[in-house]
C-alpha cells in the first residue's frame, strides 16, 4: 500500500524536467513576443490569430489545473458522475461559439469584457462585475497555483511552497516577456503534449490494471462512486456545465480571445476547442477510479490524479504525468496572468486611477500588474490548508462558481436582449453570488454555481420584464471607436 | 533512593510517551456525500482501520504507512468506525465514527430539474441569436 510518503519520481529528476521545461517556456515567450511594440500587441496579439492557433489556445486554456487535477478528485469523491460532469465543462467553450461571433461584430476595438459591461449598462454595474470577475479570476490563479505545488509534492516529495513558487515563477517570466502572442504561440505546443500525453496515460492505464479490477474493487469498497443515483453528484451535474459556462462567459480570459482572434475565427475555434476538449476529463478522471484497485493512500482528493498515474505507471508514467500536468498549468496560468492584467489594466488603471494613460503607460502597467498578480498569488496560495476555503482544489474552485456563475445571464442579456437594463444586471450579480455562496456553505461545494445561475436569471428576467429600457447596439462600436480616438 | 530513581524517570516521560501515540486531528462527525478526509497527528507509521460496527468485527486495514491524512469516498449510508495505532503496535491508540447520511433523492432531482430549467433558457436565448425588438 503506497503513499505520499514513497514518491515515485527521484526528485533530481523531477529538477531536470522542471528547469529543463522552465528554460523552454521563458525562452519561446521571449521569442514570441520580441516584436511587441505597443499595449495592443502586447494583449491582442495584432487582432489577426489564425484557426489552427486559436483552437489550440482555446483547447489549451480550458485544459487547466481543474482539468488534470480536480477532474480525477471529483471522480474520486462523487464517482462516474462527477468525471462525466466535469466533461460537461466543454459546453461552455462551445455555447460561447456564438457569443464569440457577436462580440467581434459589436465592438471589433474592444479590448476587455469589462469594456463592454461599462459601455452596455452603465459604472455601477461595471464595478459589480469587476468585483466579480477578479474575484473568479484570482480564485482561479490561486488554484493553479497550488496545483502545481501539488503536483510536484505527490510526484516527488519536493514541498509544496517550493514548487508552487518555481512554476509561478516562470509562467510570470514569460507571460512578461511575451504578452497574449507568448500565452497563444505556448499553448499550441503545450496542447499537443496534452493531448499526446493524455491519451497515453490512459491507454497504460487500461491496460495493467483493467476495467474488471477496477469495478470489482469499487463495489467492494466505493460503492456509491458506481451508482447512477449518487445524490451529490446528481446535484453536482447542472453546477459544473454552468460553472463551466459562467466562467468562459464572463471572464476576459475568453473575451481577450475573441477580441485577438481573426474575423469568422472565434465561432469556429470555440466550437472545436470545446470539441475537442470534451474527452480530456473523462480520461484525466477514469484514472482516479483505479484508486482502490491499486491500493494506494490517497493524502489528499487533490492528489488523487498524480498519484494513481505515478502509480500505474511508473517512473515513465510520473515523467509524462509530469511533462503534461506542467504543460497544462502554464498553458491556463499565462492566459490567465495575461487576461487578468489586462483587465486590471483597462479597467482599473485607465478606468479609475488614470483616465489619460497613454498607449506607452498601459504598456508598462500591464507588465507591473503580471508581477503584482503573481506575488498575491504566491502568497494566497502558501496558505493552502489553512484557511477554509483554500482547502484543497476543488473546494476553492467551486467557492468561486457561484460569483461566475452569476454573471451569465447579464453577458447573454447584455449580448442579445435589446430591453436588458443595468440596475437588473447588477443584482442579478449581487444576489446570484450572494445566495449562491450561501449554498455553497449550507449545502455544499456542487450546488453553489447552479442556485447562482437560476437566481441570477430570475433577476435578469423580472427585471427586463418590469422594467425594459431599449438600448442602441451601435452604441457599443461608436463608444468604443470614440474612447480610443480619445485615449490616442 | 537509588532504586526510585528509574521509576521516578519512567513517571516523568510516560506523558511523553503518550503524546507519541497516534491520534485522530478533528474528525468528522458526519459526511452527506459519502466522502470525507481522516487527519492524525503520528510520529512514525501507522495503521489505519475501517469497520461498520463499533465491535470492528467486519475490520479491514485501509492503510499501513507513514501519510498523516487518508480521503475516503464512496460510502453508502451508514455509521462507519475508524481506529488507529503505530504500525506493529499492539494496542489500538485511537477511534473515530463518522455517520454517512447522503442528501435525499428529492432534493437531488430538485436541483437536477432547476439546473436543467436554466440550461434550456440559456440555450433558447442562445439560438434565437439576434436581439429582438
Amino acid at each position: 500500500m503506497t503513499g505520499l510518503d514513497d514518491p515515485i519520481l527521484p526528485s533530481s529528476i523531477a529538477w531536470g524536467l522542471l528547469i529543463a521545461f522552465s528554460i523552454l517556456w521563458v525562452v519561446l515567450g521571449w521569442w514570441l513576443g520580441r516584436h511587441n511594440k505597443t499595449a495592443e500587441d502586447h494583449m491582442l496579439a495584432g487582432r489577426n490569430v489564425g484557426l489552427a492557433l486559436a483552437t489550440a489556445t482555446a483547447m489549451a486554456t480550458w485544459v487547466t489545473a481543474n482539468t488534470t487535477m480536480t477532474a480525477p478528485q471529483l471522480a474520486l469523491q462523487l464517482g462516474v458522475w462527477g468525471m462525466l460532469g466535469y466533461s460537461l465543462g466543454a459546453l461552455g467553450l462551445i455555447l460561447f461559439a456564438p457569443l464569440a461571433r457577436r462580440i467581434r461584430e459589436l465592438m471589433p476595438r474592444g479590448f476587455t469584457s469589462g469594456d463592454f459591461i461599462r459601455l452596455r449598462f452603465g459604472t455601477f454595474t461595471w464595478r459589480v462585475f469587476l468585483v466579480v470577475s477578479l474575484i473568479y479570476a484570482f480564485g482561479w490563479l490561486v488554484s493553479m497555483a497550488m496545483a502545481g505545488g501539488v503536483l510536484i509534492n505527490a510526484l516527488a516529495g519536493i514541498d509544496y511552497r517550493v514548487g508552487m513558487t518555481v512554476i509561478l515563477t516562470v509562467c510570470v517570466i514569460y507571460t512578461l516577456l511575451g504578452g497574449l502572442r507568448a500565452v497563444i504561440g505556448t499553448d499550441f505546443i503545450q496542447t499537443i503534449i496534452i493531448i499526446a500525453g493524455a491519451a497515453f496515460i490512459a491507454w497504460l492505464t487500461i491496460d495493467k490494471v483493467g476495467f474488471e479490477a477496477i469495478h470489482f474493487n469499487l463495489m467492494e469498497e466505493r460503492p456509491e462512486l458506481l451508482s447512477l443515483l449518487f445524490p451529490a453528484a446528481i446535484m453536482f451535474l447542472f453546477n459544473n456545465l454552468l460553472f463551466g459556462v459562467g466562467e468562459i462567459f464572463h471572464s476576459n480570459v475568453w473575451w481577450s480571445r475573441a477580441f485577438a482572434f481573426g474575423r469568422n475565427v472565434g465561432f469556429r475555434a470555440y466550437l472545436l476547442g470545446g470539441l475537442l476538449w470534451l474527452p480530456i476529463p473523462i480520461v484525466a478522471g477514469f484514472i482516479a477510479l483505479a484508486t482502490p484497485a491499486l491500493g494506494i493512500n490517497v493524502p489528499a482528493a487533490d492528489m488523487v490524479g498524480p498519484l494513481v498515474a505515478a502509480e500505474v505507471l511508473g517512473l515513465t508514467g510520473a515523467i509524462v504525468v509530469f511533462i503534461v500536468v506542467f504543460a497544462a498549468l502554464a498553458s491556463s496560468l499565462d492566459s490567465l496572468l495575461a487576461a487578468t492584467s489586462d483587465l486590471v489594466t483597462r479597467d482599473i488603471y485607465r478606468g479609475h486611477i488614470r483616465p489619460q494613460a497613454s498607449e506607452q503607460n498601459q504598456f508598462r502597467a500591464t507588465k507591473v500588474i503580471v508581477v503584482l498578480l503573481g506575488l498575491l498569488t504566491w502568497l494566497a496560495a502558501s496558505y493552502r490548508g489553512s484557511l477554509p476555503i483554500i482547502g484543497s482544489l476543488a473546494e476553492l474552485l467551486y467557492f468561486t462558481g457561484a460569483f461566475v456563475a452569476s454573471a451569465i445571464w447579464p453577458i447573454v442579456a447584455g449580448l442579445y436582449w435589446r430591453r436588458a437594463n443595468p440596475q437588473g444586471a447588477a443584482w442579478s450579480m449581487i444576489l446570484g453570488s450572494g445566495i449562491g455562496l450561501a449554498s455553497y456553505f449550507l449545502i455544499g461545494f456542487y450546488v453553489a454555481a447552479l442556485v447562482g445561475a437560476a437566481v441570477s436569471l430570475a433577476v435578469m428576467v423580472l427585471s427586463t420584464w418590469l422594467a425594459p429600457r431599449p438600448f442602441d447596439w451601435d452604441r457599443l462600436s461608436r463608444d468604443a471607436a470614440a474612447e480610443e480616438v480619445r485615449s490616442a | 533512593m537509588r532504586s526510585l530513581l528509574p521509576a521516578s524517570l519512567l513517571l516523568l516521560l510516560l506523558p511523553l510517551v503518550a503524546l507519541a501515540e497516534p491520534r485522530f486531528d478533528d474528525p468528522p462527525a458526519d459526511s452527506r456525500d459519502g466522502g470525507l478526509t481522516l487527519e492524525w497527528n503520528a510520529e512514525g507509521p501507522v495503521e489505519l482501520e475501517q469497520a461498520s460496527g463499533p465491535d470492528f468485527d467486519d475490520a479491514r486495514v485501509i492503510y499501513r504507512g507513514g501519510d498523516t491524512s487518508s480521503v475516503i469516498s464512496g460510502l453508502p449510508d451508514g455509521e462507519y468506525r475508524f481506529r488507529l495505532r503505530a504500525d506493529g503496535a499492539d494496542d489500538w491508540a485511537d477511534e473515530a465514527r463518522v455517520e454517512v447520511a447522503h442528501h435525499s433523492l428529492a432534493r437531488a432531482f430538485g436541483f437536477f430539474a432547476l439546473g436543467g430549467v436554466v440550461f434550456l433558457v440559456l440555450i433558447v436565448a442562445i439560438l434565437r441569436g439576434r436581439p429582438r425588438d
